[in-house]
Formats: C-alpha cells, structure tokens, sequence
C-alpha cells in the first residue's frame, strides 16, 4: 500500500466517522481500509475511541426534577417585543 | 369593552371569536406550545452544558438562563428550523457571557502538527497491551476530565459534535464560524483529547 494512498485515508478518517463525506470519498476510503490493514486496524480503534468517549461523557443522569424545575421557573414569562 | 369580552371568552369559550381577549388567549397558547416543544431537548442541551461548564449545578444554571433567553425571544425562532440548533446557539451564547462575567478568558493552545493516530501509536509504542483492552480499561470520570482539560475554544467543538450529536454544517451555525474553521477546531480539539487520554492511560496503567 503506498504511503499517499494511506495518508490520503487518514486524512479522510475523521470526516468518515462523522458521516461528513460525499459518497465518492466514502467509496475511496472503504476501498482502501477493505486493502489495507496497517489504516483498518486504526479506523477501528478511532471507532471504538470514539464509542468510549461518548458513552463517558453522556451517560450522566440529569439530575431529579430538572425538567419540572425549567417549566416552572422559565415559562409564562413576557415576550420581548 | 375588553373587560367583558374576556368575561364572556372566559364563560363562553369560541374558536371563531377574534376579539382581543381570545387573540392573546391563542398567543398564550401557541407560546405553551413552542415551550413544551423546546423543553423536549433540555435534557440533551444539559449533556452539552455539564460538558461546557463541568458542574451539575452550573450545567442547570446554564441551562435555565438559556430557557429564560430562548422563551423570551421565542418569536425570532423560524418553524421548521432546527430548534436543537436555535437553543444550542443561545446556550453558547450564555456561556461566553457568563465566562466574561467571570473574566476568566477561555486559554487557547496552539498545537504543532501532529497525527490523527497519535493516541494510536503512543499507546503502540509503550504499552504491553492491545490499544482496545487500554480503551476499555479507561474510567469513565478520566475520560470526562480529559476533556474537561482541553481549551474551551477547542472543547466547544468536541461537545457540539461528539456529545451533542450536531453536524458540521450546524455546529458552523451555533458557534457563528466557517465549517472549514469547525473542522480544523474538531479534529485538533480531537487529537488533544487524545493527549490528555495517552497520559491518563500511562497513569491509570501504573496505578
């Protein structure tokens, strides 16, 4: 696999996992990840990293009443004209 | 005139009626109604606001201040338009405020160019173990310091996309950048995440 080909997937990594590509650019870089196991070995630990990251960071419970507590002291107020 | 005719709407309650008292009562309740709507995502706005500010209380204070503007300047939310969006830029917007208030500058940091991969290939380089047995061993509380360590103007971006689930094109919106500016912020945000992850490894390995 030539160095081009795998900077090229790297570069392409991120805005893969962020479903940010256009299809033509998916096609590249599944085409490659599928030919190269040096990038594939990468992408699925960005994937799972990522998987980590999100479950850490937003699994905290909101805390009780917090819903209740906005209507009460945020709706009902007057418009700005 | 209008004493009686909200006495009467009050006794007699009529959809046809356009007089003063009912066209308020419709206001009253089309407001109600884009309140509960916007209530929906408060929940999801708090996941972002415990990230931005790193305290439960001050994720709610966030959060409530961003209903008070939001409820206030209701009218100038577009229907159809992503209220997710439309909220999330408010909060942000009460964050900055806030962190002025407080004038603690959001630091920035510079970052010399470094690869996608770096966590990747630190732990490749010193570690005994395979890269995914390190990630599953990470505690939930370093990883949410981890990020709670990385520069404001670059954490913002992370949380937008990675916890608030925004696009590119939306995060563009709230933060008011270009999305090429979004990019370069996520994926250097991103790889000092990554940083702060390697180093807390190599601890929570030597621990």
């Amino acid at each position: 696999m030539s160095v081009d080909a795998c900077h090229g997937a790297e570069h392409l990594l991120q805005p893969y996992l962020d479903r940010a590509l256009t299809e033509a650019e998916v096609a590249r870089i599944e085409g490659h990840l599928r030919e190269c196991d040096y990038c594939n070995e990468r992408y699925i630990f960005e994937r799972r990293l990522r998987e980590v990251v999100r479950d850490c960071c937003c699994g905290d419970p909101v805390p009780v009443g917090f819903v209740d507590r906005l209507r009460l002291r945020c709706c009902g107020q007057d418009d700005v004209a | 005139m209008l004493l009686l005719a909200d006495t009467l709407g009050g006794m007699a309650p009529s959809d046809s009626d356009s007089s003063p008292g009912s066209v308020q009562a419709a206001a009253a309740r089309e407001r109600a109604h884009f309140e509960e709507e916007a209530l929906a995502h408060a929940e999801h706005l708090y996941r972002i606001a415990l990230r931005l500010t790193g305290s439960p209380q001050a994720a709610e204070d966030l959060v409530q201040e961003t209903y008070l503007r939001a409820f206030r300047a209701w009218r100038s939310y577009s229907p159809g338009t992503n209220l997710a969006a439309w909220l999330a830029t408010i909060m942000r917007n009460a964050n900055m405020d806030e962190l002025r208030r407080q004038s603690r500058r959001p630091p920035s940091e510079p970052l010399d160019e470094q690869s996608d991969y770096y966590l990747y290939n630190r732990l490749a380089d010193t570690g005994r173990e395979p890269q995914e047995r390190v990630l599953a061993r990470l505690s939930g509380s370093g990883v949410v310091e981890a990020l709670g360590s990385v520069p404001e103007n670059f954490r913002e971006v992370v949380v937008l996309v990675d916890v608030g689930d925004f696009s590119y094109a939306d995060t563009a919106e709230i933060l008011g950048i270009p999305i090429g500016t979004v990019m370069s912020r996520l994926y250097r945000g991103r790889r000092l995440l990554k940083q702060r992850l390697a180093e807390l490894a190599e601890r929570e390995g030597a621990a």
